[in-house]
């Protein structure tokens, strides 16, 4: 058992990069394979290791193992081997600024947010739209950003926008989708996904999606994207309908919203997250809108009682039935899961204090995994599960050892395509068969969850592998709310994000700068 | 218009989004992109916010590259600069006799001598300990000089003005390689050659630059870039145009003495190196006093500093240790006998000449201890830090695109790519010359506490 | 990993963007396949299907985006003339590589309204070289019943074209499927619903036995080509007639396809303009 310790000067990847390289790692049993931030630097400390002074655009790594040379070596050749493919001859940009001298119609900015001002700030000048799907930039930076876009004329997706769609092409976290007829200008990443997954399951394609950030409609950034895009969307011939898909603006922002959505030639439906239109309904008046028949939502479930997800049942709000968990990736998703549910405990891992110290649960299900291991045995536990580019290229995988697992009532929101990567119906498939109830829509979902929550458990899982009676779940922690199971308004209950403008419910901490990631 | 079709995109950041992206067989670029210079994140922040750098640094860098240099004559410094009796103008940074570095102190000894103001070199050093003697940079008074860059008032200039903007910038002549006062030695067969220069060189260059007429230095600049010299350690081909130029008028202005200065300026490779740098300073200056604007203006160094001027800042010095040059050494000389960086030549960088037009002349390759891939990937990094591409010096090997011109200190510090700096090496000693040339790096901290200056 | 027809070899996956119009074949069973053509930037598959697209074109590179192609993010693979492939189930299984779609695009991307006053105003430059068959009897007759409506003319002239003309794509069917497109996509912007119904018509006489008159290839696209899909090239004009981009660099594109193909979908793209405008009342 020997440590390694080491700084490659200036040698800078990004944390998902160094995440994937220094996951099981033969020959160590401790990695910590990260940029050398101060947070970063402190960690490798706390596990022991002795810290040479470094830059945070220096790479760190420490390794405790047995074979700490071999697992350096195979560090090394995981790192070059994911290189950028690039002739060698050519120097790559270093910057946007460069890179926009060649041709090019968008910039996806990713860098940590502290940094990515400068990135959108070359692309606006060079004329060019801009998704920035890094979080954390500071809000009057996206004003400015906003403002000097609206002087180029281009659209500025984001801060914190995770998912775009442009002429098919998937940005972000985006699903695999049908071209066709609607197009989506979305204030939450999984709101859109959500809403497009359904669209494309009952046949009816996107012409593109178009992100603006969680912050757009508040009155300090007053919905300039959001105009912008719905401009751009009534001027694209392949649009026919726009789906708005809205935070809870403020007051003046959605006046002006409203106004400029009424004089558009393309009709819009609009969808306001945390009212009392649930996702699932917004796509179904855009199907009723196009004249087309809204299908049976798909579902999978070996537990047969399916029908009565329809939400009669749920609750009387006594909560005299069994405990409801929700355990989501997607901060809308949550939100709209614990609104419709009417009661339980809700928690978003993928918000920033989740997201701070590791990567997003859609790519990395660690957390929700514990999460799920501590359920009380007689729970039912409401999940997401986010397919598309850029997910956990096999998320049934990991959880579906853990949902057969676990003596608790497992649901299942599925949110994907047929196209998508991983399979839909693969996933699905999966999924059921590890005991789950799985519905590809988050508001059945969770109606389903709720009404099976307020009944007595069924005898037959309840004969868990001797579950030891775990207390309540780790709750009270950041992120996480306890609703009130009384009043009953749907959406007031407060989460860990995606209640309100500015709490960046789009997957945004994904690839924070300071990620450290220890395996 | 973006939604008409797939889009091309520029991808800067966590590589799996871009992997993504090719995953859908979308077109894509990608940014090599790494953090900005560690501290540096805040006042890039607020500089890049700045709402007038864009359109400042616009003005600043098409006045750089608007300038229309000639070399309208050569008169002595006396005639041209307010140079009080005991002031001497040096290269870089303002720096200090305690604090100067042997070749400069060596230099300074040499014009105490030259102007007679000491009879030997104990009273020239004493004087010059004493602060008796005012230093002043160069770069104040509208001159650059090479290496120690040391102005006496007997010193004939080349007087340089700027057709487009008017300006004039002035810089001493070359002395010829090996023991020269500009890289510090004073022996007697320096003063020797400095006085002929005042006699004979200097009085002969001025009629004949009077009788040809204002000489083109921008066109005869981007004709040495196409003939190999990148202007700062290769002047061979600039050198040969200019005599080529002068030599019927020296033969006019002079007969008598036409063939000694036609032969000293045929002896000389660098001999158009101060015509250069004189031409890079009323270029650059054109640029300055940009406000917003984040443009470096000169970069110099005395032996000691490295110092940076920013446009948008005025004539402030920022300024880092100045590094020591790594390249090939003369004869028996070593590194250790390297004296750190110093000279005002790097105005030839600053106006897009020199290192940043490395990919011109394979022929010197060597200097910075490589192959021509190198010289070509030494100018093409510079882009990265640039503002601009020149419009007429141009690099035949690069598919005649303009050399980067206009370093940014915002791109300095986002990307962390210092500029390239070609440069001569002196000797740590003072009164020893020259030991090699090579290549060095400017100090980061030069940059980045402008960056911070700017940022307000 | 699976282990491929090539004894041994593993399959290697890749994946890439498929035009919309392929979908259909490709997320059918898996049907067999062989290689009609190979090129260095595409492969030509006719799959056993009675569906269409029935030729699929593996493409890479700079290659022109045919609404029946399936574009590679890898290389092609070296695949010869006769080759068994598989298409469906969602892949298309070529040589060593198994082929998915990560993205799809529309190949017949709609105008969105176009006022007929503005078309009638743009005159289409003819192209550099000359389509292939200009002055030849069957186009000035189909030109001539097009514009005046006359049905049986048309039909007739566009009999006579199918698979007129060497090469993959003849010359008769590019500039029949150029008309068709047109027909289609300007018919619906401008309103002209005779052009549209006109459209409707030849193009169920031009695919009823097309995959018998000329290159399976250029049935394929015939097929593509009746339902209002084709290459971005086309629909870039198509956008410009419409005012949404600039015509010319859009024109000089076009023409730059193949040896005549781009001069003569051109040809029906200007058949198809005279038809839109005369029929919809403007010429």
């Amino acid at each position: 058992m020997g440590d390694a310790v080491f700084v490659r000067r200036g040698v800078y990847h990004d944390s998902v990069t160094l995440m994937r390289a220094g996951a099981g790692l033969p020959g160590a049993e401790v990695a910590v394979v990260a940029m050398a931030t101060q947070l970063n630097l402190g960690l490798a400390r706390d596990l022991g290791f002795d810290v040479p002074a470094a830059d945070p655009g220096d790479l760190l790594v420490a390794l405790r193992g047995d074979d700490v040379a071999g697992a350096a070596e195979e560090l090394d050749r995981r790192l070059t081997e994911r290189a950028p493919p690039g002739r060698e001859s050519e120097q790559p940009p270093r910057t946007t600024r460069s890179a926009a001298r060649s041709p090019a119609d968008l910039v996806l900015v990713s860098v940590p947010g502290e940094h990515a001002f400068a990135e959108a700030l070359d692309a606006v000048e060079a004329g060019l739209p801009v998704m920035i799907f890094s979080d954390g930039v500071p809000v009057e930076q996206e004003r400015l950003l906003k403002e000097r876009a609206d002087e180029r004329g281009v659209l500025v997706m984001g801060p914190d926008c995770g998912t775009a769609v442009i002429g098919g092409v998937g940005l972000g976290f985006a699903n695999v989708l049908r071209p066709g007829p609607v197009g989506v200008v979305a204030a939450s990443g999984t709101g859109a996904q959500q809403v497009t997954c359904l669209l494309d399951l009952a046949g009816v394609g996107v012409s593109h999606v178009l992100g603006v950030g969680g912050r757009d409609l508040s009155a300090e950034i007053g919905g300039r994207s959001t105009v912008r895009a719905l401009r751009m969307l009534d001027d694209d011939p392949a649009t026919e309908l726009i789906v708005l898909i809205s935070k809870p603006p403020s007051p003046e922002v959605a006046a002006a919203v409203r106004e400029v959505a009424g004089a558009l030639r393309t009709p819009v439906v609009t969808a306001v997250l945390g009212g009392d239109a649930d996702l699932t309904s917004a796509a179904e008046e855009a199907l009723r809108a196009l004249g087309v028949p809204v299908p049976d939502w798909p579902s999978w479930t070996a537990l047969g009682d399916v029908a009565d997800s329809s939400g009669d049942g749920i609750g009387d709000g006594t909560g005299g039935g069994r405990a409801l968990v929700g355990v989501y990736s997607g901060g809308t998703l949550c939100a709209e899961a614990a609104a419709v549910a009417g009661r339980g405990e809700f928690t978003d891992y993928g918000d920033d204090v989740y997201t701070r110290a590791r990567a997003h649960p859609m790519i990395d299900p660690t957390l929700r995994l514990e999460a799920l291991r501590k359920v009380p045995p007689d729970a039912v536990v409401l999940m997401d599960v986010v397919l598309g580019h850029g997910a956990d290229p096999d998320p049934a995988a990991a959880l579906a050892p853990a949902i057969a697992a676990s003596p608790a009532t497992v649901v299942v929101a599925l949110v994907g395509t047929e196209g998508d990567p991983q399979g839909l119906r693969r996933q699905a498939e999966t999924l059921r068969a590890a005991g789950a109830a799985v519905f590809a829509s988050n508001a059945r979902a969770a109606r389903f969850a709720a009404t099976t929550a307020s009944r007595p458990p069924s005898p037959a899982p309840d004969s868990g592998p001797g579950a030891p009676g775990v207390a309540a779940p780790a709750l009270g922690a950041p992120g996480a709310a306890r609703l009130d199971p009384g009043p009953g308004i749907p959406g007031a209950a407060a989460h860990g994000s995606g209640s309100g403008p500015g709490s960046g419910s789009a997957p945004g901490g994904v690839w924070p700068g300071s990620v450290t990631e220890v395996s | 218009m973006v939604l008409d079709g797939p889009p091309r995109v520029i991808t800067v950041g966590a590589e799996p989004l871009a992997e993504a992206l090719r995953e859908q067989a979308a077109d894509t670029v990608t940014v090599a992109w790494r953090p900005p210079m560690a501290g540096t994140a805040e006042a890039l922040g607020r500089v890049l916010a700045d709402p007038r750098r864009r359109a400042a640094n616009e003005l600043a860098v098409r006045r750089m590259t608007g300038a229309r240099p000639y070399l309208a004559g050569v008169r002595r410094a006396s005639e041209l600069l307010r140079l009080p009796r005991g002031m001497f103008l040096h290269a870089g940074p303002p720096i200090t006799w305690r604090r100067a570095s042997g070749p400069l102190r060596g230099a300074l000894i040499g014009a105490m001598l030259l102007e007679r103001y000491a009879p030997d070199e104990r009273a020239a050093e004493q004087a010059l300990a004493s602060g008796d003697v005012l230093l002043e940079p160069c770069h104040g008074h509208g001159a650059v000089g090479p290496m120690a860059g040391v102005v006496s008032p007997s010193m004939w200039l080349f007087e340089v003005r700027d057709d487009e903007h008017g300006g004039v910038a002035y810089c001493s002549l070359n002395e010829g390689l090996g023991k020269v006062l500009r890289y510090g030695a004073y022996g007697p067969e320096v003063l020797e050659r400095l006085r002929w220069m005042d006699t004979v060189l200097g009085p002969v260059l001025s009629a004949a630059v009077e009788l040809a007429g204002p000489i083109d230095l921008r066109a005869m600049i981007a004709q040495a870039l196409q003939m190999g010299d990148e202007l700062h350690n290769r002047n061979r081909a600039a050198t040969s145009l200019l005599l080529r130029e002068l030599a019927p008028a020296v033969v006019d202005a002079a007969p008598a003495n036409a063939s000694d200065v036609l032969r000293f300026i045929a002896g000389n490779d660098h001999f158009f190196l101060n015509a250069a740098m004189a031409a890079a300073k009323v270029s650059t200056d054109a640029a300055r006093d940009v406000p917003g604007s984040s443009l470096v203006v000169a970069m110099a160094r005395n032996g000691t500093d490295f110092g940076v001027q920013v446009s948008g800042l005025g004539s402030r010095w920022f300024t880092g240790p100045a590094g020591v040059p790594d390249g090939l050494f003369l004869g028996a000389y070593g590194p250790g006998d390297a004296n750190p960086d110093i000279g005002d030549s790097t105005i030839t960088e600053t106006s897009g000449l020199g290192g940043f037009a490395m990919a011109a002349a394979p022929a010197i390759v060597r200097f910075v201890g490589g192959e021509v891939a190198d010289a070509v990937a030494a100018t093409r990094s510079m882009y990265e830090i640039t503002l601009a591409e020149h419009p007429a010096y141009q690099i035949p090997a690069l598919g005649f695109r303009g050399t980067p011109v206009g370093i940014d200190v915002a791109l300095v510090a986002r990307t962390g790519l210092l500029p390239v700096v070609n440069t001569g090496i002196a000797g740590r000693v003072a009164g020893t010359g020259q030991v090699g040339a090579g290549l060095v790096s400017p100090p980061a901290e030069a940059f980045t506490s402008a960056l911070a200056a700017l940022a307000g | 990993m699976t282990v491929g027809t090539h004894a041994g070899r593993a399959r290697v996956h890749v994946t890439g963007a498929a035009s919309a119009a392929v979908r259909p074949v490709l997320e059918a069973p898996r049907r067999p396949a062989r290689v009609l053509a190979a090129f260095a930037a595409g492969i030509y598959l006719e799959v056993r299907t009675d569906l269409e697209p029935s030729v699929i074109a593996v493409i890479t590179g700079g290659a022109s985006r045919l609404p029946n192609s399936v574009l590679l993010s890898a290389p092609l693979p070296h695949v010869t003339v006769g080759d068994d492939a598989h298409v469906g189930d969602g892949s298309v299984e070529l040589g060593r590589l198994s082929l998915r779609a990560r993205r799809w695009w529309d190949p017949a991307p709609p105008l969105g309204p176009v006022d007929p006053a503005r078309l009638a105003a743009v005159t289409l430059p003819p192209p550099p070289a000359g389509p292939a068959l200009a002055g030849h009897p069957a186009v000035d007759l189909l030109a001539v019943s097009c514009a005046s409506g006359r049905l049986v003319g048309a039909v007739t002239a566009a009999e006579q074209l199918v698979g007129l003309g060497p090469g993959l794509t003849p010359s008769g069917d590019d500039v029949l499927a150029g008309l068709l497109v047109t027909l289609r996509h300007l018919g619906a912007a401008t309103g002209a619903g005779q052009a549209v119904k006109l459209a409707g018509w030849l193009a169920a006489a031009v695919t009823y036995d097309a995959r018998t008159r000329t290159t399976p290839i250029s049935a394929t696209l015939l097929h593509c080509a009746a339902r209002g899909q084709a290459g971005p090239e086309v629909v870039a004009v198509l956008r410009a007639l419409a005012g949404r981009q600039a015509l010319e660099p859009a024109l000089r594109r076009l023409h730059a396809l193949g040896h005549t193909s781009g001069a003569d979908l051109a040809q029906g793209i200007a058949i198809g303009l005279d038809a839109v405008l005369s029929l919809g009342g403007r010429r």
